[in-house]
């Protein structure tokens, strides 16, 4: 009986003694999009600075709300996308930032800046920005895509894959219907509903995650998707697969660094901020994730290949069909309820 | 006096369990079942009622429980009930017979090792066997594969995020802990029962109609109790396996606290989920009085 | 008394019910030692899933997380559950029904309800997400195996055994510390073990409580699973078993040894 409790007892010391904490160590708690940040730069940034770093992902930005808003959270790093910051400033849940203690805040991009979700970048700092389009097969399509259409086409049944993701789901059916991502109205939003509600039977699965890789792999052949995690397996099989921006344009959103009102360690946060400015690290972040950073220092040390990539940097047409996803303030429960029902049915 | 003491010392013995059991189980219930009446702030969270009074008299009050009564969420109940009622009925059409094998016809110094086998799974990660399913049932895995190689197909089997991929999961899953009781309650029967009948002149199948599945009714009622009530509350299958379509109530409960941030809805379905638990395990303790069973289990 | 084909018949369906259970769990394991990243499709053996899970310092992190959280919760549910068994086994008192309702309760409720109901909780009372709110909803839940699987131990136990020790002048604490608790203790064994397994393999509370950095190996492991099929967690899936298998066969072992 006693030898049990010893072996256990000597299993947890040991497991204890591989991390590499000790008590009085810096700490940084990062909450952050899953694919977002290389291990090779989390790893250089403890290197450097001794700080002990903790990732944490998610897969949706209402994650990271329901995280912050449960005040028992403890993250001093999060990345929340565009109209999620509009959302967690007026709330108080997002710290003023203090452009003076980043060095390297020149090195951002001022076309990024100063956004209406976040005048003069007082509470967020844009990180990645990227697009939300259509990933497919090139060989199993009936046609080249370049509609929203095809998401909803019964000829891909079964074979079609949507963002686990209200905001981009409803887009993608607001886009189709010549209306703006951002409606308002609730009669427009209950028919984009119906909308989904009838492609449900057309969809395989609905995934934030994997939906590069399920596309890849040959589960589906027509994927809605974030350009960058698609762009990467388009690049590894650019004669199979293809990413495209439908004509009815998209979703364009930025990523951005905030801190959390509650965040302990505001000197870590500071640090890996500024770290991640550096020309030379935001390179080596796009070279990895395949998502474009809102940094213009880091372009001469881009992969060229990326940096002619028009899935990850999309020429100015395509920009231009694109729209930012704002916050709906009090419609937002509408959607929230009109969504379950699209998963429940 | 001898009585009065015993009492007092079984009522010390049993304090600090009632302590941690009353704040940490029975008020987080409670709680839940109050915050069922609330609404859900514009961003999450609870709205805080000023007026309690009038809030009880308005409709508001029994909005979140009117509403998971709508068709749509009635739906979701129905078809996590089918779920769960479909898993018990395979598990106990496959257990029994293995069960049955196992108690009564498998070599005695065999039994241990096999019973030992049985248990096996049910120590290892519940994730990681769902996943193992994950790998088998993809369009890349390894059942296409075989099929596919062995030229049987020429199209690749979509198993994968549909329901059959979710109903293997959950058998898969639940299967020991249908086998066990089972095996449990088939081992103490007594042979010269069997043997009494077969000398009256019962034939094989009226043996086993009349001997058999009566007197093995008690652990037949346990297996179904130990697959029924997990298989309805549960949400990691349908999510992995499922593809985040078919939802039921284990996916709306979390889906509500996680995702839709309305956790008075979220505390409303879940509070209605256990009470019809409870309601099931009155009528089994009810149906064991009847036979007359002390021990629930 | 069965025909032969009778039995045979059943003989095989049980070995397609064994193959069923383990051809799942021994795929994971070859293909953790499968080349090839994406398909299933054998492109040659390779220890270099492994390796890279020797990187993994989140993976350690995790497993270091749910270690420390399996160990305190089966001490505490051991501690808090023994003393109740005992009362409910061997004492007489008002309330008898209601402790054993509310013993049996957090066993039969649904996970997720119980998850939701403890989240709701830590935020009203404003206690903050961390190791330590996983540990006391693994507590709740552990609390209840204990007392129920030691209270079956108990009443299984002849009690002349007790009464002889009285009889022989034993005080009642000195009874069980040298009669009931020696008699106990496979019981207490098997629920500390059982609680143990419970607890390392526990989702579906622990995602609702799990506060920043209190990451357990099953919730590394799900976000690993959402990411989708990979070799690593093949490889991690193969390492638990192994795992789980040392400890069952060494739990057996010590067991069967001290209950002889």
């Amino acid at each position: 009986m006693k030898r049990f409790f010893l072996i256990l007892f000597a299993a947890a010391v040991l497991t204890s003694c591989s991390g590499k904490e000790k008590p009085g160590q810096a700490r940084l708690n990062i909450y952050i999009w899953t694919n977002y940040l290389p291990p090779a730069v989390v790893a250089e940034f403890e290197r450097r600075t001794g700080i002990d770093a903790n990732v944490d992902t998610y897969d949706s930005n209402e994650a990271v709300l329901a995280k912050l808003q449960s005040g028992v959270a403890d993250y001093d790093v999060v990345v929340p996308s565009d109209y999620m910051v509009k959302v967690l400033a007026p709330q108080g849940l997002l710290q003023t930032i203090d452009h003076a203690r980043l060095p390297h805040f020149k090195n951002l991009d001022p076309r990024f800046l100063n956004q209406a979700f976040d005048p003069g970048n007082a509470h967020s700092l844009p990180y990645l920005w990227g697009t939300t389009g259509i990933g497919y097969d090139k060989q199993k399509v009936k046609e080249p895509i370049d509609s929203w259409r095809a998401l909803f086409d019964a000829r891909y049944a079964g074979r079609i894959l949507m963002l686990d993701d209200p905001r981009e789901a409803f887009g993608a059916a607001l886009k189709l219907m010549g209306k703006s991502i951002n409606e308002r109205d609730p009669a427009t939003l209950r028919r984009a509903a119906a909308m989904l509600q009838a492609q449900k039977r057309l969809v395989r699965t609905y995934n934030s995650s994997d939906f590069a890789n399920l596309l890849a792999a040959g589960d589906v052949d027509v994927a809605q998707g974030w350009n960058g995690e698609v762009a990467a397996v388009v690049a590894h099989a650019p004669g199979r697969l293809a990413y495209v921006v439908p004509r009815e344009g998209g979703t364009l959103w930025i990523d951005n660094l905030a801190i959390p009102k509650g965040a302990r360690n505001l000197d870590a946060a500071y640090a890996f901020i500024d770290y991640v400015l550096e020309a030379r690290t935001a390179a080596q972040i796009v070279n990895g994730v395949r998502y474009a950073v809102a940094n213009k220092a880091a372009w001469p040390f881009i992969d060229d290949k990326i940096r002619r990539d028009p899935a990850i940097y999309p020429p100015k047409e395509v920009l231009d069909r694109c729209e930012l996803i704002e916050d709906l303030g009090k419609t937002m429960p509408l959607i929230d309820e009109l969504w379950t029902e699209v998963k429940a049915q | 006096m001898e009585n009065r003491q015993r009492a007092r010392t079984a009522y010390s013995l049993l304090l600090p369990v009632w302590l941690v059991l009353g704040i940490f189980f029975l008020a987080p219930l409670v709680l839940m079942l109050a915050v069922s009446f609330a609404q859900r702030g514009t961003y999450g969270g609870i709205e805080p009622v000023s007026d309690l009074r009038s809030y009880l008299g308005s409709g508001a009050f029994l909005a979140n429980h009117a509403r998971s009564f709508e068709a749509i969420y009635l739906k979701i109940g129905w078809r996590s009930l089918w779920m769960a009622v479909l898993t018990t009925v395979l598990c106990l059409a496959v257990s029994f017979p293995a069960a049955y094998y196992l108690a009564i016809l498998a070599p005695r110094r065999w039994k241990s090792l096999l019973l030992g086998l049985v248990v096996v799974p049910f120590w290892t990660s519940f994730l990681i066997r769902t996943y193992a399913w994950m790998f088998i049932l993809r369009t890349e895995g390894l059942l296409n594969l075989i099929l596919m190689g062995s030229g049987l197909l020429h199209r690749p089997l979509e198993l994968l995020y549909t329901q059959t991929a979710v109903m293997i999961g959950l058998v898969y899953g639940e299967l020991p802990f249908m086998i066990l009781p089972l095996y449990a309650s088939l081992e103490k029967l007594d042979r010269s029962l069997l043997e009494a009948a077969a000398d009256l002149g019962a034939g094989r199948s009226e043996s086993f109609r009349r001997v058999t599945v009566p007197l093995s009714l008690p652990g037949i009622a346990a297996g179904v109790v130990l697959v029924f009530i997990p298989s309805l509350g549960q949400f990691v299958v349908s999510d992995l396996l499922g593809g985040a379509r078919g939802m039921l109530l284990g996916n709306l409960i979390q889906n509500q606290f996680a995702v839709a941030r309305n956790q008075p809805f979220g505390s409303a379905i879940a509070f209605e989920l256990m009470a019809a638990v409870l309601f099931l395990l009155l009528a089994y303790a009810v149906y064991m009085k009847r036979r007359g069973e002390e021990e629930l289990l | 008394m069965k025909g032969g084909w009778h039995r045979r018949l059943l003989a095989a369906h049980t070995a397609l019910i064994y193959l069923f259970l383990y051809a799942p769990i021994a795929i994971l394991v070859v293909f953790s030692f499968n080349a090839a990243r994406q398909t299933a499709f054998w492109e040659g053996f390779t220890l270099d899933w492994y390796r890279r899970l020797l990187d993994n310092t989140l993976l350690f992190r995790s497993v270091r997380n749910s270690l420390i959280v399996a160990c305190v919760t089966t001490a505490a549910a051991v501690l808090l559950g023994t003393p109740a068994a005992l009362a409910l086994a061997r004492h007489d008192f008002r309330g008898r029904r209601a402790t054993q309702a509310l013993l049996y309760l957090p066993v039969i409720i649904p996970e997720v309800v119980l998850g939701a109901a403890l989240v709701t909780f830590f935020g009203a009372v404003g206690l903050r997400l961390s190791l330590t709110t996983v540990v006391i909803a693994h507590v709740v839940f552990s609390v209840s195996y204990v007392a129920i699987v030691v209270r079956a131990r108990l009443s299984g136990l002849d009690p002349s055994l007790e009464e002889a020790a009285r009889d022989l002048g034993a005080s009642p604490v000195e009874t069980f510390r040298r009669v009931t608790l020696p008699l106990a203790a496979p019981g207490i064994l098997a629920s500390a073990l059982l609680v143990f397994t419970l607890s390392i393999d526990d989702y579906v509370i622990t995602s609702f409580v799990a506060g920043v950095g209190a990451t357990t190996l099953p919730l590394h492991i799900y976000s690993m699973l959402k990411v989708g099929v990979t070799p690593e967690v093949n490889a991690v899936s193969t390492l638990l078993l192994a795992v789980t298998i040392v400890l069952i066969v060494a739990a057996h072992r010590l067991l069967l040894g001290d209950a002889k």
